[in-house]
């Protein structure tokens, strides 16, 4: 909120620059966002007002905040009958004629309504009003707007005026919207309105949107002769949720949405129409009505020194306690363990025993607390293994050389689409943008991002990985692991040895990662429609799928932003199911062999469609279980080898726990994996 | 020819250019020449003046003859040491030329965020921290009415929330701690706006005393600028217990900040105002540009807003079923990108979320 400062001091007299008088006020709960100098020492502050603190949005609402931290007292100009009493100037009584009758149809709406008529000559208002309200950040209009804008400003109240001679059967009705009804706002807007929300209206039409915006029917013009000003108190919730539905925020709808004060109406009222004779504007003609058929009394609380020292860690004294609740209009009456205190019905942000404590936090000084430090009164509970593990896969990652991404949990439909059936995607209701449209089912389209975003500058080797959620409407919120990497599989050197990323880098990383989470896992073959055909694989735990990898498929690729020619090969590892399949935290170390190893290669033929782990498991099946190791070392096609054949070379390892194994143990052992490679797959021994 | 036996000066004068030469030569074939020039048998300089020894008187021949071998040998031994030096330089047998680039071992590194964000979790270890993960998409009631912001509650416009369009079974924590109640989020509607949600199912499981950091990724309906993203990664702290106190509250972030930021880093609580807590305050540190003094960067403040926190609020207490007559507590959270951008002078948020590899290598492993 914009605020002269030459305008607050009128109400409190507030020594200091404009800098000074920030500092001060933004240690006490009001942080100046901006000082504008407007000349002659003088400067509008932009006040921050949090959204609690409705009452400070005004003048005299600030003053009586600078008052309190500075130990000053509020000038008469702060206007001596703003007070937690709401029966302070009452009106006299409208039983005399007024030109206007009001009827309150919904009390709970709107719990009070003080409307007067007035004849006026309208006109600009004089420069010294004017050049206030534009300080603030408001366009001077005509005298008569402009003083409810110059109330509104100094007391916080939101006044309305309407041309009288617009209101059929000069009545004003504070009545719900019929079904339908219509009614076009002062900013020129037609709105449809609805059941629940509140108009100010005459005999038979709406002629403002209660609380949130006038209507121009019921506009004051340069020929409107007599108005009537309002100045009422509505229901917050009604008053937010009208201008939610209307999407329209105004000065007024703010203030109302977070709670006026119900006992101010009047006395702005009596503000407006003085300012109205002050100026010259114009001249009330009748009482001033005031429909408030129940009464708002201020609440009392408890305060308690032992909550002050409780809640603070320090005990304050009485002086200074009283000292600042009166400041800010509270009242006190002292008891045994502390003060019953009256509360302002202004503020609306306290309601209980803390809330006051908090204004005595603010206005003794945070800054005069000590710091001390919470005792531990039980063991610290055992740390989530979750966090570990995600350490763990960081070193595990960036060892193997890939560069952590972070990247959002939503994308495009389509982006997603690639990754999950439709009926699987969650949809964000409200998205910014169709880039952010659906939660991701995967984090591998992130990563295709990140890696055409490289790619696009000058990185041709790149390796990215990322933990994270994914979302699916069938699996909920799951924890995974995926990587990317593209370019290079071993880089460049003089010497040579540089080659592209192939299948068996992603392998190899996968496994580790399996490794590391201490999951025995197996590879099989595996389709997904994301992954290049015969270059895509599951990696299996205890027959669950725990996760995949494999050469992106060239058109998914080129659908991400990335070229089609060039080999990108991904990874996703389900994290909750491969933490599900892993050992545990347990270990227990195995005793070492005793005995040496015996080491026996062969070379055989075979079809070349048939599967390395085929023969692993005819082998391990034939061997005795003295075989500990089998190692495919070579695998050769081509010049020697009959078409559609090819040569298989296997170190297989025989150790015994027990023996030195002998040549016969060994040989015998190496008869049976022959026999059984020669049944089961035609082998031929080379 | 002068007469050798009287004139010193001649050997004086070999010797000298004998040094001059010495000390520019560089290479094998330098000193060949120098040898050559010097010593060699037909034509050396010194090997001329000992055959002309033989023409000299006997006395003059004993005395002259002394100086010329000194001469001789001190060439000589001068020569065989450049030469021994020069052999030092020589490669031996196999030797690699180790200026050549090495083999490229790869590297990766972790997100600048993570790194931010392990520190924190070390620095809350160390106090005694539980460190947990909560579900990123929560339900309302934790998210925000459990947080005393009913629905229609003005303070949810200050954080403007993603909701999904229809709900999903959310995610799991605490599983380590058995199988909770809480445990698993049933019925999702929206994406977290604040890590604080995990106050909520936390507290509604244990009983107090409650002392938690809650790392992770929150979600709101802002757009990308250099200082918001729709995600983004937070922390949140919550103590609870008997007689903790607002001081408490302030001497935990001191040595938060402390940590984070240095010893000489300055800390300054600003009342504010949050739902969930109260009294509430806004969190600053001394300006890491300027120092206090006030720049572009403070906004002229000398001081740069990190973190909000706060007196957990009474109705939070009762929401969860403490009593708030017998325990208080204090909760703080911020944006860790905010931290990081502070610690590493990042001055666009959106380098966090683009992970190019130029920006992610500038940071150790």
């Amino acid at each position: 909120m914009r605020i002269l400062l030459s305008w607050l001091r009128e109400c409190v007299d507030v020594p200091g620059t404009p800098e000074a008088v920030a500092k001060t006020m933004s240690v006490r709960g009001f942080a100046v966002e901006g000082i504008e100098p407007v000349g002659d020492g003088d400067a509008v502050l932009d006040f921050e007002i949090t959204a609690n603190r409705p009452d400070a949005m005004s003048v005299v609402g600030m003053a009586r905040e600078v008052a309190t931290a500075y130990g000053l007292a509020l000038t008469s100009a702060a206007g001596s009958g703003h007070s937690a009493d709401p029966d302070t100037a009452r009106p006299k009584a409208d039983a005399a004629a007024s030109d206007i009758d009001i009827v309150l149809e919904s009390p709970e709406l709107c719990p009070r309504y003080v409307g007067a008529v007035a004849d006026v000559t309208v006109a600009p208002s004089p420069a010294w009003m004017q050049a206030r309200l534009q300080a603030a950040g408001i366009r001077p209009i005509s005298n008569i707007v402009d003083i409810t804008n110059y109330v509104l400003l100094e007391l916080g109240q939101p006044m309305h005026a309407f041309d009288l001679a617009t209101l059929t059967g000069r009545q004003i009705r504070i009545r719900t919207a019929r079904p339908g009804e219509a009614l076009k706002t002062l900013d020129g807007q037609a709105r449809t309105l609805t059941p629940e929300m509140l108009v100010i209206a005459d005999a038979e039409r709406a002629g403002a949107v209660a609380g949130v915006m006038g209507g121009a029917d019921t506009e004051v013009t340069g020929a409107t002769k007599t108005i009537v000003f309002e100045s009422a108190y509505f229901n917050p919730l009604s008053v937010r949720r009208t201008s939610k539905k209307l999407g329209l925020k105004t000065e007024a709808s703010m203030r109302f949405e977070r709670g006026a004060d119900p006992n101010l109406p009047l006395l702005a009222m009596t503000r407006a129409l003085a300012l109205l004779e002050e100026i010259g504007a114009g001249r009330a003609r009748g009482p001033i009505l005031d429909r408030y058929p129940n009464r708002r009394k201020p609440a009392s609380l408890r305060l308690r020194r032992g909550k002050i020292l409780g809640l603070l860690g320090v005990a304050i004294p009485d002086a200074t306690v009283t000292r600042i609740l009166e400041g800010l209009d509270f009242r006190l009456t002292p008891d045994a363990e502390g003060w019953q205190v009256t509360v302002p019905t202004r503020r609306v942000d306290v309601v209980r025993e803390v809330d006051l404590i908090e204004e005595i936090a603010r206005h003794h000084g945070l800054d005069q607390l000590p710091s001390t430090f919470p005792a531990l009164h039980a063991a610290p509970p055992p740390a989530d293994p979750r966090l570990a593990r995600a350490r763990q896969l960081r070193a595990v990652m960036t060892a193997a050389g890939f560069f952590e991404a972070v990247t959002f949990g939503f994308v495009a439909v389509d982006a997603a689409a690639t990754f999950a059936a439709d009926g699987d995607l969650v949809p964000i209701a409200n998205p910014l943008s169709e880039n952010f449209a659906v939660l991701r089912p995967s984090s591998l389209p992130g990563l295709m991002a990140a890696v055409a975003h490289n790619r696009r500058r000058e990185q041709r080797d790149i390796r990215l990985f990322e933990i994270g959620n994914r979302f699916s409407r069938s699996g909920g919120e799951r924890r995974a692991l995926a990587c990317a990497w593209t370019g290079a599989g071993s880089p460049e050197h003089w010497e040579g040895g540089a080659r592209d990323v192939d299948f068996f880098d992603i392998k190899a990383i996968a496994l580790r990662v399996a490794q590391a989470m201490r999951v025995d896992a197996v590879v099989e073959p595996h389709r997904e429609a994301w992954l290049a055909p015969g270059r895509a694989a599951a990696l299996v735990a205890g027959g669950v799928r725990i996760g995949v990898f494999g050469q992106l498929a060239p058109a998914v690729a080129g659908r991400h932003g990335l070229s089609e020619a060039e080999a990108v090969y991904v990874m996703e590892i389900d994290l909750d199911a491969a933490e599900r399949a892993g050992a545990g935290a347990d270990l227990t170390v195995a005793p070492l062999p005793r005995f040496p190893s015996v080491t026996r290669d062969i070379s055989i033929l075979v079809d070349e469609t048939l599967a390395a782990a085929a023969v692993r498991t005819t082998i391990e099946a034939a061997a005795p279980p003295t075989l500990v190791r089998i190692r495919e070392f070579d695998r050769y096609q081509g010049k020697g080898i009959p078409e559609g054949k090819i040569s298989l070379s296997l170190r297989l390892t025989y150790r015994s726990p027990e023996r030195t194994l002998t040549d016969a143990d060994v040989q015998s052992a190496m008869d049976a994996v022959l026999t059984a490679l020669r049944a089961q797959h035609d082998a031929v021994q080379r | 020819m002068p007469d050798p036996a009287i004139d010193r000066s001649i050997i004086e004068t070999l010797r000298a250019n004998f040094r001059a030469r010495l000390s520019s030569a560089a290479s094998d074939r330098d000193l060949k020449a120098l040898t050559d020039e010097f010593l060699s048998r037909k034509s050396g300089s010194v090997t001329a003046l000992l055959k002309h020894l033989g023409s000299l008187p006997a006395d003059a021949k004993r005395e002259f003859g002394q100086l010329v071998n000194t001469l001789k040998g001190d060439i000589e031994t001068a020569l065989a040491d450049r030469r021994a030096a020069l052999d030092d330089t020589r490669a031996p047998a196999g030797a690699v030329d180790v200026t050549l680039p090495a083999r490229e071992l790869p590297m990766g590194r972790m997100h600048p965020l993570m790194r931010v964000r392990q520190q924190v979790e070390d620095i809350f270890t160390r106090m005694g921290y539980e460190i947990l993960e909560g579900p990123e998409v929560e339900e309302d009631y934790y998210n925000f009415e459990a947080l005393n912001m009913p629905p229609d509650h003005p303070a949810r416009d200050m954080q403007d929330t993603l909701y999904l369009d229809a709900p999903i079974i959310g995610g799991t924590w605490g599983a380590h701690r058995g199988a909770l109640p809480e445990a698993q989020v049933r019925a999702a509607t929206l994406l977290r706006t604040h890590t604080s949600a995990m106050q909520i199912r936390y507290m509604k499981t244990f009983k107090p005393p409650v002392r938690i950091l809650v790392p992770g990724r929150v979600y709101r309906r802002d757009n990308l600028d250099l200082t918001h993203t729709p995600m983004f990664q937070q922390f949140e702290a919550l103590v609870v217990g008997e007689g903790i106190t607002l001081a408490d509250l302030k001497g935990t972030l001191e040595a938060l900040v402390h940590e984070l930021f240095g010893a000489d880093a300055k800390v300054r609580l600003r009342p504010s105002f949050f739902p969930y807590t109260e009294p509430s305050a806004e969190v600053d540190i001394s300006c890491r540009a300027c120092g206090g003094s006030g720049c572009g960067v403070c906004k002229h403040t000398g001081w740069l807003e990190i973190l909000g926190s706060g007196m957990v609020h009474p109705a939070v207490f009762e929401a969860v079923g403490y009593d708030p007559e017998k325990v208080t507590g204090f909760a703080f959270g911020t944006g860790i990108e905010r931290m990081a951008m502070l610690k590493y002078g990042v001055d666009d948020i959106r380098l966090f979320y683009e992970n190019d590899i130029r920006f992610l290598e500038q940071f150790p492993l």
